[in-house]
């Protein structure tokens, strides 16, 4: 169907195919836009060229947007910001750090190896294939575009400096829109993300929450092979932690999912003085709130226990970060069926629980949302390995399916989001939200 | 001091010594087929005291549970120098002489003390030395040097029939030496060269912790999540402990090492009990007790990490060898006349060996010699330590305390006299009392 020649009594499947259209005929340009980010990552908070990127590519499809949010956040809009029902469709602007990945940064080591480029490709494919071809004007909501910063919670340090410095409260950059207010008048949430696993679609996967953590121990420095006993060895006290952490393995619940993996940010200083100032971040992931809050109080009982015996001191701040996932049911089936057009229906599955973790889980507390899965990908996900093999499927075809449940949700007066709504209330208000989130801060140095 | 003095005296002596050879070497090889350990020594001290029994000497028995006591009387009552051997044995199951229900072993050569000491009472109850000396010796066994099975002998210190867990502490207590002015004991090494007597040298002083982890038990597979798992607790204290080696300075010759003698009750239970008995070694007290801060802090971080309970009992170990250097001098030159003119090495007198004994609790309180005799081979406490000459180890050894004996008690005693008057005591028995009662202590602490 040729562009803007939409009669007023459209079908829904008239309208997504005019949607699925109008993407095809820009899917080189939408997946120019991936690998152009790709060519030039960016990590959480510093998306500054990828946010560019999407602020043109909204000026080129004639979208209202907003820039900064969220520091370097892009939102733009088609349809009225008062409207009944508001679909988010999301894509992730930052990257990871691999500094062997091929398209690393070479100065940063920032590098997509976790495919957040297809994202901002597949959620700007919907922006393509709603307002060019023009069925934008037979939906009976708002779709608001956001290129959310900082999914990767990573550089614990400098976004708690960022966070000092009141640019951000959380690390997360959905958290900061949810803080921001971005959501209030956001019914319905998606964004479709990659994987090597799947050759199609993976629709209903969970995910781990987690909290962050930034530890310091402070010892006593002293010449290490002169006068070692005259000092209080940090990276002993971070030694012992780390057995005492590993100890707790086997209390950890397995429908918990529980995954604590620590790095070392700071070892010592030099070789031959007593490190006195040894730095750990980690990560506590879990299945559940409960299940997080339990094994991050084992975690700092083992860091307390390390800098005990030792004799030196450990300051801990936990931040929050993401809650576990839970996506919609009817959404879920609704992008299945679609999805279920693009590539063979067994093609189709359903996903299980991935102990990785997302802020989309924060989202999907507070609005009603789905994460699917795509395939596209092959490699080892946050390695060197994870490389984009196949664009049409991991950017075109993702776009396209959620362009065409947004026409679900959205055509006919969002008849299909009033219908796969119906009696649903999200996990929390936003206050429950900011409650919670805030309830997991904390800083303590403890000398025992 | 010229060894040749009392010659015709010592000659007599050596003559009864040599004509009771096979008798002598038999009481300690007896003792070796026959290995109990301390305050056990049943067998032991019955049959020591028959053989002592035998000379015509009147054996106080049940001295510290098991300990004897039988003195000569010469010209006069005082003063007295008394010859020491010890009753107990080690536990070394791979020993050929172990007892293989008990795992007994003479793995240190205390059967050769007992030898030493029977030879001592031949050599020293003929009739000839009657008119010749002047005072008294006591031959004097003591139970229990080795510091082993703490939990045993706390269980028989709580039931009333101790107060300290070594035989020469108890014995002290008991007043078993109030009339002893000095003390000397012969103990054999493995050290090379072999055929030497070592004189000189200290030894370390000790305390004693046992500790004891309580945690939950619950099923090891099907709920280990609410088990509160104490083998870890453990595990993370040795972990603790090992990393404040590099703090220990060399002069202090600090020694930190210990046992676990319970893990757990059966293995597909979460281990609610956990015990430990361990000592902490070095060159003086001061040393002692500063690195026994340490590893105590240690067991903490093992109880804070899993979030057990803990409770450390520390038991006074020994003090320091001081060994007496007239005494020394007097034994050596009988050593050099009866083994050769190079059979003496003398150690300085601030070189630790390492070990520990309660000859340097004794120390403290009387002059007091514990020279060695390069008499054995193996690895001390090991399942290889063998004596390998009898002769040197038992006989020449005898005869050289016999020799000592007759010098220090010959001429009104005045050799003896000299030694007492030479040097004022370190403490008071009742100093020595109340020093040591007052390390006894226990620590509990809740890991939360």
């Amino acid at each position: 169907m040729p562009p803007g020649r939409l009669p007023a009594n459209a079908s829904i499947d008239d309208l997504k195919r005019a949607a699925v259209d109008e993407i095809d005929r820009h899917a080189d340009e939408i997946v120019r836009v991936s690998q152009r980010i790709l060519a030039a990552p960016e990590t959480g908070f510093r998306e500054a060229k990828t946010a560019r990127l999407v602020a043109a590519t909204f000026t080129r499809l004639g979208i209202p947007y907003r820039e900064g949010i969220a520091v370097t956040g892009v939102i733009g809009r088609i349809g009225a910001s008062n409207a009944a029902v508001n679909v988010a469709v999301m894509g992730e602007l930052d990257s990871l750090i691999v500094a062997a990945h091929p398209n690393a940064d070479p100065d940063t080591s920032a590098a997509h190896a976790c495919g957040h480029h297809c994202q901002i490709g597949s959620m700007l494919g919907v922006a393509y294939g709603l307002s060019l071809s023009g069925v934008a004007d037979h939906l009976g909501g708002a779709v608001t575009f956001m290129a959310v910063p900082a999914e990767e919670y990573i550089e614990l340090e400098w976004r708690s400096n960022l966070r000092d410095s009141g640019k951000i409260e959380f690390l997360g950059g959905k958290p900061e829109l949810v803080r921001l207010g971005e959501l209030d008048h956001v019914q319905i949430a998606m964004l479709t993300h990659t994987s090597s696993d799947y050759e199609g679609f993976s629709v209903g996967n969970t995910s781990n929450g987690m909290v962050g953590k930034v530890v310091r121990f402070h010892g006593t420095a002293a010449h290490a092979g002169g006068r070692p006993h005259l000092g209080i060895n940090a990276l002993n006290a971070a030694h012992v932690a780390l057995a005492s952490i590993h100890a707790q393995r086997d209390t950890y619940r397995d429908q918990d999912t529980v995954r604590i993996h620590p790095i070392i940010t700071k070892g010592g200083t030099v070789v031959n003085a007593v490190p006195d100032d040894v730095r750990i971040e980690t990560y506590v992931r879990g299945a559940s709130v409960p299940a997080i809050v339990d094994a991050s109080g084992k975690v700092d009982r083992a860091l307390r226990a390390g800098a005990l015996a030792v004799g030196g001191s450990v300051s801990i701040k936990t931040l929050p970060g993401y809650l576990p996932m839970r996506q919609h049911p009817g959404l879920t089936e609704m992008f299945a069926a679609n999805a279920k057009k693009l590539v063979e229906p067994e093609k189709v599955v359903k996903g299980g629980h991935n102990g990785g973790s997302t802020d989309m889980g924060d989202i999907s507390h507070v609005v009603a949302t789905i994460h699917p899965l795509v395939g596209g990908a092959a490699g080892v996900a946050h390695t060197e390995h994870y490389l984009i093999t196949d664009y049409s499927l991991a950017v075109t075809r993702a776009a396209k399916a959620m362009a065409m449940t947004v026409v679900d949700l959205l055509s006919g007066g969002a008849a299909g989001a009033q219908r796969v709504l119906g009696g649903y209330r999200p996990a929390m208000t936003k206050a429950d939200y900011l409650g919670l989130m805030r309830g997991m801060l904390s800083d303590r140095t403890y000398t025992e | 001091m010229n060894a040749n003095n009392h010659a015709g005296l010592k000659g007599a002596a050596f003559r009864a010594i040599d004509h009771a050879r096979q008798d002598i070497i038999g009481v300690a090889q007896a003792v070796l087929a026959t290995p109990e350990v301390g305050f056990e020594e049943e067998k032991t001290s019955a049959f020591v005291a028959s053989k002592l029994e035998s000379l015509g000497l009147a054996v106080r028995r049940r001295l510290a549970i098991t300990g004897l006591k039988a003195v000569r009387r010469f010209a006069a009552a005082s003063p007295t120098v008394a010859v020491i051997g010890e009753l107990d044995s080690v536990r070394v199951p791979g020993h050929p002489g172990a007892n293989p229900e008990t795992g007994a072993a003479h793995a240190c050569g205390h059967h050769a003390q007992l030898g030493i000491l029977f030879g001592a009472a031949v050599g020293l109850s003929i009739p000839e030395l009657s008119g010749p000396l002047a005072g008294s010796v006591a031959f004097v066994a003591t139970p229990a040097e080795e510091f082993i099975d703490v939990a045993r002998r706390l269980a028989r210190r709580d039931a009333g029939e101790l107060q300290f867990l070594s035989g020469k502490q108890e014995m002290v207590r008991l007043g078993a030496f109030d009339d002893v002015d000095m003390a000397m004991l012969v103990h054999t090494s493995s050290e090379e060269p072999a055929g030497r007597f070592i004189v000189g040298g200290t030894s370390n002083g000790h305390i004693v912790q046992s500790v004891r982890y309580t945690g939950r038990a619950a099923h090891a597979g099907g709920a280990p999540h609410d088990g509160v798992n104490a083998l870890q607790a453990m595990s993370v204290a040795m972990t603790a402990i090992n990393t404040q080696r590099e703090t220990f300075e060399e002069k202090d010759v600090t020694r930190v090492h210990g046992i676990v003698t319970k893990g757990g009750t059966s293995v597909n239970s979460v281990p609610a009990e956990a015990v430990y008995e361990g000592r902490v070694r070095g060159r003086d007290m001061a040393a002692v007790d500063k690195v026994a801060a340490r590893v105590e802090r240690c067991f903490k971080a093992g109880a804070l990490a899993i979030g057990c309970d803990l409770e450390i009992t520390t038991v006074p170990g020994y003090m320091p060898l001081r060994n007496n250097p007239r005494l020394d001098e007097l034994f050596a030159a009988n050593a050099r006349s009866i083994a050769g003119p190079n059979s003496v090495v003398t150690q300085p007198y601030d070189e630790t060996r390492g070990g520990s004994t309660d000859m340097g609790d004794l120390s403290h309180l009387l002059p007091v010699i514990h020279p060695y005799v390069t008499a054995a081979r193996g690895s001390a406490h090991g399942a290889d330590y063998l004596i390998a000459d009898y002769d040197l180890a038992v006989i020449q050894s005898a005869k050289v305390v016999v020799a000592t004996v007759i010098d220090l008690l010959a001429d009104g005693a005045r050799a003896a006299i000299e030694v007492k008057q030479g040097v004022a005591p370190a403490m008071t028995r009742t100093e020595y009392l109340r020093t040591q009662s007052e390390r006894n202590r226990v620590v509990r602490y809740r890991g939360i």
